[in-house]
């Protein structure tokens, strides 16, 4: 509930004037509902009064039916602003959200970025603030509505009747609403959930059993698996079931509520009326109004019904909100020294979050402008570690980074992202045209500058083949080979030319010719940079390159820890 | 009060008999019309109870009104008994009872027979493509797939619950109240029967209009999502590139064009509702004003033999509004059924998909008795071109390189070996039994199997590899296959839950972890997809020895590769041609 508290402030906050005037047209839209059929039912049995006593000349027919005329044409035209205004400002609402949810995404842990799936991020953006306008239109500005209107139906019908009248009828109808209301809260938030879990298992499972078919078949897993969607698919009609009836039966309890009033001012109204406390035509009025009156309640029923899955996506969505992670703003702005070092690692220790043993323990590196370092080992030796710890990716244990003489933790995101170019060991490319993947990181590039960088980086002859930069590539870069995306994501990163590069296994998946063109290609596009590469391999020219073994350094480190211990 | 003219079913029956007609007509042009019907026919007998029962809850109302009708002429008239009026405010509070009773019985079963449909047929497609052969060609898009069986199949839920019982109400109870009218006053009936059509009309036009829009917008949602997650798959990219607010930008204009578009939609859709909505209100205030001067004796016209009375005039008054209430009820459910359309026509699509069944059940089963040795004789599968395989006999313990240019059936072939898909001609023979539905499964138990795109299953790393197993029963296979390193690096070995395709290991790696699940599985017979593709030279040579250390402990390799270094270690090679080439 503070979650989904949380995100209407958030919503309200973004449309304030447009969801004030919306609620206002709804409240508008319900008294004149009431105001019609209550003056509709008075006019009738008012005229059938003055025609039997024979007063039909006398009586003031043009005001009356004036004003049913204007309630009826009034109620359409405010009906119809009223759901034009609460919409457009929900939508807006939710796309502002939508943009700040984004950027949380954006901004979390890198960590956590890797390893979030696409389709569950996915969720969050469509389905999860899909599920959230229900919390405006059918829960929030309903409830207000509701509000205002019995409140003032309640003042209006003592005035026009009597105040026992319309507390009796108004007070009952009411009562057993918020009866009904509180139950459906209380039942439905449960089935909801539940419905909402086994969507996602079904999907997941389904997914899982489609993609890796031929494996679980080999495994003898395939028939539990099919048996797995089938049990997601039997608790989803189980959860859709339990929600159904809790819908029902909400539904009869406000259907019976708004019977039993209706029959109270019908009573009432005709025992008072026959004691001649008040005229036929004011209980007539005030059994009209009832009548009338279920139309206050019904829309909340759908929105409480949605309640559990609302309350499940604003938690959601506030976590995800609340954990915009770790978004550099240092209180000094670094001034890049180029003189000093480009990149000086010095005694430094990460260990893998809940990993016993460090990974990197003590570790020095300087590397000066200009410089070009192959930093090799066997895998796992920690060579993608240092790389990220080099960019700011993850924190170290112990021990500092420094960029350019500045320590890494002054530099602000955006002049670091400038800065520093990293080629994770993984790369992904979007649906997009080639000259578009290169320009992601570089907007303002030339065309020149794309076909030098394709050149550099051996792709030349695959891009022409494919029809040239303006080719386009299929989901996720499909349509090129995995060492072809490979060298167009190092393409990309060379465009925005770096003064630190950091590329982690940049030839894996080429051929010794290739990868050797490559290296030179890379160096001949930045020749002022600074590179570090993790690599299993050698680049070719040696003589270049200073090479950095992990092994050694950090047994280095050990023995010296080692024989300090022994001190 | 008069009660309900005799012979009234008569023309509704007609009536209904012809828009069925009609519409009829117009469904056996549409396929997906048809199959919609097709779908809810299985319980169309239970269906039509429940339709039945929901049309009585609008026609007990009637008898309500005539009720309150008479309560209030009687206050108007004369003084009527305390105990008459006691009595009337009970038949009141009955009926409304029995009509609140009634229709929640009703939803509650139109409810039931659509979740029990959508259940059915979620559970047909999932039993139907869970026995396709993996490699089918005309294997449905599994995020397409799992969307419509999550998500789409919920559509139809709403034609069954409101458009459908909302088309049986418009069909009686308009006309019903439409012959009530007419019997007390031409003139109300008249009322009713100008205003009631015109709502149809302006219901066409106003929906053509909203199909365009309802398009358009649909379009840009598809557009929007598929950016939307490409975008996000690339989040690290986009980030590490400096790229974030761009993309943030970029989002925003495309979510600022969702807006506008879902806005047109809607602005069409409040339109035809407010549209109904004043003519249905028009309706009832011209009934209202008519009925009023008509009481004060301003009008003279109207009614039949004598005027009307007040009892008659709230009747009417009270009847005016359920009149248009049914087609107001239509006109929400409307696009209700363009979504079940929608909905209907991509599962006949899926329907009319050409099925290859998987051999056997995929269930865990005791392994195939006798040597692993595999024959085939005129192997031939046709998936749209037909592919010749040449005869394969594979001794226990041999290695055989499949080679040949993409397309050429490589991994078909592997398919075929592997018990995963049944040939269009020619015979598998493995153990010295013919490899066909009995012995597929049996036959697969002492396969392991090494897939060249790598899904990690949702769930721990272990799951992935062998539910269950201890570390230290994983802990050979996974030195084996040099993944020991992989697994202490994670953050939580083995219990890590890695991204769906492998996000938190490299490409080589993964590969090094399906072959450490193929080791643990301690195969007779290892297959394996282009086991070296895109790794590098030396990744590659550290696989290409663990295949070999396999096969020198007598496991039979089948592997089919590009890479001919691999190629040229296996004591067997079968170089496919290019497609067509064997004909």
């Amino acid at each position: 509930m503070r979650h989904l508290f949380a995100i209407l402030i958030l919503l309200w906050r973004a449309e304030r004037t447009a969801l004030l005037r919306g609620a206002a047209l709804s409240i508008i839209v319900l008294v004149m509902g009431l105001a019609l059929l209550g003056l509709s039912g008075w006019f009738i049995s008012a005229a059938g009064l003055a025609g039997l006593l024979g007063l039909g000349a006398t009586f003031d027919i043009f005001r009356p039916s004036a004003g049913v005329r204007f309630l009826a044409i009034g109620r359409t035209a405010a009906r119809y602003g009223e759901r034009l205004l609460t919409h457009d400002a929900t939508l807006r609402a939710l796309a502002a959200l939508r943009i700040r949810l984004m950027q949380a995404l954006a901004g979390q842990g890198w960590e956590r970025l890797g390893r979030l799936r696409g389709s569950e991020m996915l969720n969050r953006l469509g389905a999860d603030v899909d599920a959230l306008d229900g919390a405006v239109l059918r829960l929030a500005i309903p409830a207000v509505a509701a509000g205002v209107t019995l409140s003032l139906a309640l003042v209006v019908m003592a005035l026009l009747s009597t105040p026992l009248l319309a507390l009796a009828s108004i007070g009952s109808f009411t009562m057993g609403g918020i009866l009904a209301l509180i139950w459906v809260t209380a039942r439905a938030r449960k089935p909801s959930r539940r419905a909402g879990r086994a969507v996602q298992a079904l999907r997941v499972r389904m997914i899982d059993l489609l993609r890796a078919k031929a494996d679980l078949a080999v495994m003898g897993r395939l028939a539990a698996a099919r048996d797995g969607v089938l049990a997601a698919s039997a608790r989803l009609y189980a959860a859709r079931a339990a929600s159904d009836t809790v819908e029902h039966r909400a539904s009869a309890g406000l259907g019976a509520t708004s019977t039993i009033a209706a029959t109270i001012a019908l009573l009432m109204g005709a025992v008072m009326a026959r004691a001649g406390l008040i005229s036929a035509p004011q209980a007539a009025l005030g059994f009209f109004v009832m009548l009338a009156m279920a139309e206050t309640l019904a829309p909340l029923r759908r929105g409480l019904t949605e309640l559990g899955a609302m309350l499940d996506a604003a938690s959601r969505v506030d976590h995800l909100l609340q954990d915009v992670a770790e978004v550099r703003h240092p209180t000094q702005v670094a001034q890049p020294d180029p003189m000093a070092p480009a990149l000086e690692l010095s005694n430094l220790c990460y260990r893998y979050p809940g990993a016993a043993a460090p990974v990197i323990d003590g570790l020095d590196l300087r590397l000066q402008p200009g410089d070009a370092v192959a930093l090799t080992g066997r895998s796992g030796s920690g060579k993608s570690t240092v790389l990220h710890l080099a960019a700011g990716l993850i924190t170290p244990e112990g021990g500092g980074v420094r960029l350019a003489g500045q320590p890494l933790t002054s530099w602000p995101e955006t002049a670091l992202r400038d800065h520093v170019g990293l080629l994770p060991q993984r790369s992904t490319l979007m649906r997009t045209t080639i000259a578009e993947a290169l320009r992601l990181g570089a907007p303002d590039a030339p065309e020149a500058d794309l076909r030098a960088v394709l050149e550099a980086v051996q792709l030349t002859t695959a891009i022409t083949a494919r029809g040239g930069l303006c080719a386009q590539l299929g989901e996720a870069g499909a349509g090129l080979s995995g060492g072809e995306s490979r060298r167009l994501a190092l393409a990309r990163l060379l465009l925005r030319r770096p003064s630190l590069l950091l590329l982690d296994e940049p030839t894996e998946g080429l051929d010794e010719a290739t990868a050797a063109k490559v290296w030179a290609g890379l160096r001949g596009f930045l020749p002022r940079a600074t590179i570090l590469a993790a690599t299993h391999r050698l680049p070719p020219a040696s003589s270049l390159w200073r090479i950095v073994t992990m092994e050694e350094k950090v047994a280095e480190a050990k023995h010296q820890f080692d024989s300090h211990q022994r001190i | 009060m008069p009660g309900t003219p005799p012979g009234m079913g008569r023309p509704n029956q007609r009536n209904g008999a012809a828009m069925t007609g009609t519409a009829r007509a117009s469904q056996q042009t549409d396929p997906a019309a048809r199959h919609l019907r097709e779908i809810t026919a299985s319980g169309a007998a239970e269906l039509r109870r429940a339709q039945a029962m929901w049309l009585l809850p609008p026609l007990l109302w009637i008898g309500q009104a005539a009720v309150v009708a008479a309560v209030f002429a009687a206050l108007l008239q004369d003084m009527p008994a305390l105990i008459w009026l006691f009595a009337m405010a009970g038949f009141f509070l009955l009926i409304g009872l029995a009509r609140v009773a009634l229709e929640s019985r009703a939803t509650e079963r139109l409810a039931g027979i659509a979740r029990r449909l959508v259940r059915q047929m979620r559970d047909d497609l999932i039993t139907r493509e869970a026995a396709r052969a993996p490699h089918d060609p005309a294997r449905p898009d599994s995020a397409a797939l799992a969307v419509l069986m999550a998500e789409k199949l919920d559509h139809l839920v709403p034609h069954v619950t409101r458009y459908r019982p909302a088309m049986v109400r418009v069909m009686v109870v308009p006309l019903t109240i439409l012959a009530l009218a007419f019997w007390h006053s031409w003139a109300v009936g008249l009322v009713l029967l100008v205003s009631g059509p015109l709502i149809p009309v302006f219901q066409v036009l106003v929906g053509l209009a909203a199909r365009d829009a309802s398009a358009r917008q649909m379009a840009e949602l598809g557009t929007l999502n598929t950016a939307l997650l490409d975008r996000l798959r690339a989040l690290v990219d986009i980030r590490l590139l400096g790229a974030t607010d761009r993309m943030v930008a970029g989002f925003h204009d495309r979510a600022e064009a969702l807006r506008a578009s879902t806005m047109a939609v809607l602005r069409v859709a409040f339109l035809s509702s407010a549209v109904l909505e004043l003519f249905a209100a028009l309706g009832v205030a011209m009934v209202a004003v008519y009925v009023g001067f008509s009481l004060l004796e301003l009008i003279n016209f109207g009614y039949w033999r004598t005027p009307l009375t007040v009892g008659e005039g709230i009747f009417l008054l009270l009847l005016a509004p359920a009149f248009f209430e049914p087609m107001r009820e239509l006109a929400a459910a409307w696009h209700d059924k363009a979504a079940a359309l929608a909905v209907a026509d991509e599962h006949r699509a899926l329907q009319a998909r050409p099925l290859r069944a998987f051999p056997g059940s995929g269930g865990a089963v005791a392994r195939l008795a006798g040597a692993a040795t595999v024959r085939t004789v005129g192997l031939m599968v046709d998936h749209g071109t037909p592919l010749r395989f040449a005869d394969i006999t594979l001794a226990p313990g041999a290695s055989l390189a499949i080679t040949g240019p993409s397309g050429s059936g490589k991994t078909t072939l592997l398919a075929l070996l592997a018990g995963l898909s049944a040939p269009d001609a020619g015979q598998i023979e493995v153990a010295g039994q013919r490899l066909d539905d009995a012995t597929a499964d049996a036959w697969r138990a002492r396969l392991a199997w090494v897939p060249q795109g790598v899904h990690f299953l949702s769930g721990s790393l272990r799951h992935n590899l062998a539910p269950g197993a201890s570390a230290a029963m994983l802990a050979d296979a996974l030195s084996r296959a040099r993944a020991g390193e992989v697994v202490a690096r994670l953050p939580r070995g083995l219990d890590t839950r890695l991204g769906e395709l492998g996000a938190g290991v490299s490409g080589g790696e993964a590969r090094r972890l399906m072959l450490a699940r193929a080791i643990h599985a301690a195969p007779d017979v290892l297959i394996a997809d282009e086991p070296t593709a895109d790794l590098d030279p030396e990744t590659a040579q550290d696989v290409t020895e663990q295949l070999l250390a396999l096969s020198a402990r007598g496991v039979t390799l089948i592997v089919a590769t590009h890479d001919m270094r691999l190629a040229a270690r296996m004591d067997q090679r079968l170089e496919l041609a290019a497609p067509g080439g064997a004909l």
